[in-house]
């Protein structure tokens, strides 16, 4: 519905459209004093054009369903919606199982472990499943990844994505079906051309990059990941002050949390392990405290199992805790051979 | 801020050679550029002989998997073995006649604590930045990084904080200068033996290896979990006797003589580039040489 067609003053309408007002939609976000400002309006005014502004748009659903406050959804949409979210899958289908199908789209999800577990090998993975075609039942995006530590290596990308190729073309010979082009149209070098990739050196410039990424994808809109390896390592120095570097982390928790909804994509946090000092010994915990373990949605601690590397969910608002093993091999993380071996001779 | 094309990344990204065909094939070519290197073993391994020959090899062109580039070696162990670097040295321009004197090109600065580290950082870089010499500097090599830290700290709660605190802000900035430079970076640590039980915190599973043995003892690295952060690639040499057979009593005419010989191996313990993947070396005049498996 047109602007027009409110039942105000034809000043006011003309102010309105000469700002860009010009539907009702482009109403539905603007406070009654921003709008004042913007039009040089009373206050008084510029509420009443938002309430009739809002009434038609009521008129204007077919379905009546109009909620109450904008931006709101009912928790039966939502649930019908997350169906449908895609998630990346992390090439190691227990390790999928385990998260429910995969990274979640939308959410922000934290990995921790000791070093050379595999924690940039999963990122790295992640970084090229994300660009896995719908047609293969992936996300089709790109990947923004944040290195902080500089243990990115390119020639290792290149190796997953051509192993992740491979694993595309033998997959779409199995299937042989008409949609599904039979050759793939995909290159390596796309694969790596599609990673945004930030090296950052200091802990100002991780803060400033997260404070850029907003701008970033909104002119990027088809990424889908961002990956942060790792997020601790530079606040792990000269932090004296450790109040100033908790108020640090949960600026930058609440602001992965925001691009994660605004741009519904995952945000993928690595974290470093540290030991802590409770009930008389030293435990191997998460580093960087109590209060950032509060700011990331899911949890996933990679540990040693024997000789067997396993993932174990630690917090999650709809999964179950538990544990699934995986392996790094030369084409990436994949399922762990011996437990394919245990379920055969089951 | 831009993100940096990684077609082109992969096309600058270099790795420096240990000057041994075999070594370098199971460490994926070399030491990698932009990156921080730990080598990780307990004395008489050949740690240093390693930094040593590799310091030799960066003036190597890059056809020949160098970098091209002079070394700069901080030593924090005295004194330097400079008559070994000048045997080395003449192997090496035995086999590349073209270079006169390659210790030319290996500048060696004395460290005596971890504080001075971090405080001759900025003459560093000035002198990274100061292309006047024929070859840019493109290695560092600070053998051993251990040493600085054993001794300064007390093993008092504080005391460790502020010591992995310095970890932590020596090894951002080499971070940062390796990346700048496009640097290689090698460190190297002790090692430190296991007591007690061994499912300690001490035993905590760090790498491909399920523990680290050396001279037929378990150990672990040294500077603890904090540490192991702070690099990017962990390679661990070890050491074990091993009896070769009994030679028919040459020395005393009566007895048995056990013949014994020293293996040498090289284990890459993590990396964000390497399988899980070893080497057996031997230390002769000539340097560090790896010996193909059979």
């Amino acid at each position: 519905m047109e602007v027009g067609r409110l039942p105000i003053s034809a000043t006011l309408r003309g102010k309105l459209i000469s700002s860009g007002y010009t539907t009702l939609s482009s109403l539905a976000s603007v406070s009654p004093s921003d709008l004042a400002r913007e039009l040089e309006i009373s206050n008084n005014e510029a509420f009443d054009v938002l309430k009739l502004a809002s009434h038609g748009r009521g008129l204007d659903r077919s379905d009546g369903s109009g909620a109450i406050v904008n931006g709101a959804e009912t928790a039966w949409d939502m649930l019908h919606k997350e169906q449908f979210i895609p998630r990346i899958t992390t090439s190691c289908a227990d390790l999928d199982n385990l998260l429910g199908g995969g990274i979640n789209v939308s959410e922000v999800t934290e990995i921790g472990g000791v070093p050379g577990i595999g924690k940039t090998q999963l990122g790295i993975q992640l970084a090229v499943n994300v660009q896995i075609p719908g047609a293969f039942g992936g996300v089709g995006g790109k990947a923004v990844y944040i290195d902080t530590e500089g243990s990115f290596m390119v020639e290792r990308a290149l190796q997953i994505a051509e192993a992740c190729i491979e694993d595309m073309s033998d997959y779409s010979v199995l299937l042989k079906k008409n949609a599904i082009p039979h050759q793939i149209q995909i290159e390596p070098k796309d694969i790596l051309e599609n990673i945004f990739y930030f090296r950052v050196c200091s802990y100002t410039e991780q803060i400033a990059l997260i404070n850029y990424l907003d701008k970033f994808i909104t002119e990027h809109k088809d990424v889908k990941v961002v990956i942060v390896d790792s997020v601790t390592f530079h606040f792990r120095q000269n932090f004296d002050d450790l109040a100033l570097r908790t108020r640090l982390l949960s600026e930058m928790a609440l602001k992965f949390m925001k691009l994660a909804k605004k741009f519904s994509l995952a945000v993928v946090l690595f974290n470093q392990v540290t030991t802590k000092f409770a009930e008389g010994s030293f435990q191997l915990t998460l580093a960087l405290g109590d209060s950032w373990s509060h700011s990331c949605t899911n949890r996933i601690i990679l540990y040693w199992n024997g000789d067997e590397r396993y993932a174990y969910l630690e917090k999650s608002p709809s999964l179950q805790s538990a544990s699934a093993p995986y392996s790094v091999t030369c084409r990436g993380i994949r399922n762990c051979t011996s437990s394919n071996k245990r379920t055969k001779m089951m | 801020m831009t993100p940096e094309n990684l077609l082109h990344l992969l096309q600058t990204t270099q790795k420096c050679t240990f000057g041994c065909p075999i070594i370098d094939r199971s460490v994926g070519g070399g030491v990698a550029c932009s990156s921080l290197t730990e080598i990780v073993a307990e004395s008489g391994c050949g740690k240093t002989q390693l930094c040593l020959q590799l310091s030799l090899c960066a003036q190597l062109p890059l056809s020949n998997g160098g970098l091209n580039a002079s070394s700069l070696y901080i030593h924090t162990e005295f004194p330097f073995p400079f008559r070994r670097l000048q045997q080395l040295s003449q192997a090496f321009s035995s086999s590349y006649p073209q270079f006169s004197n390659p210790s030319d090109h290996i500048f060696v600065e004395p460290v005596h604590s971890a504080h001075q580290l971090f405080d001759i950082m900025p003459k560093i870089e000035s002198s990274l930045e100061n292309r006047n010499s024929q070859l840019p500097i493109r290695l560092i090599v600070i053998d051993s990084i251990a040493a600085l830290f054993r001794s300064d700290f007390n093993n008092t709660p504080s005391d460790l904080k502020r010591r992995s605190s310095l970890f932590f802000k020596i090894s951002g900035k080499l971070k940062l200068l390796a990346k700048k430079y496009s640097l290689a970076v090698v460190l190297t640590n002790q090692v430190v033996d296991l007591m007690g039980s061994s499912d300690g915190l001490n035993a905590l599973r760090i790498g491909n290896l399920k523990f680290l043995c050396s001279s037929e003892r378990r150990v672990c690295p040294a500077l603890g979990l904090a540490w192991a952060n702070c690099v990017n690639s962990r390679l661990f040499l070890s050491r074990n006797e091993e009896v070769v057979g009994e030679g028919e009593g040459m020395m005393n005419g009566s007895e048995l003589v056990q013949r014994r010989r020293t293996r040498r191996w090289l284990h890459v313990v993590f990396a964000p580039h390497l399988p899980k993947s070893s080497c057996e070396y031997v230390i002769n005049r000539e340097g560090v040489v790896g010996v193909e498996s059979q």
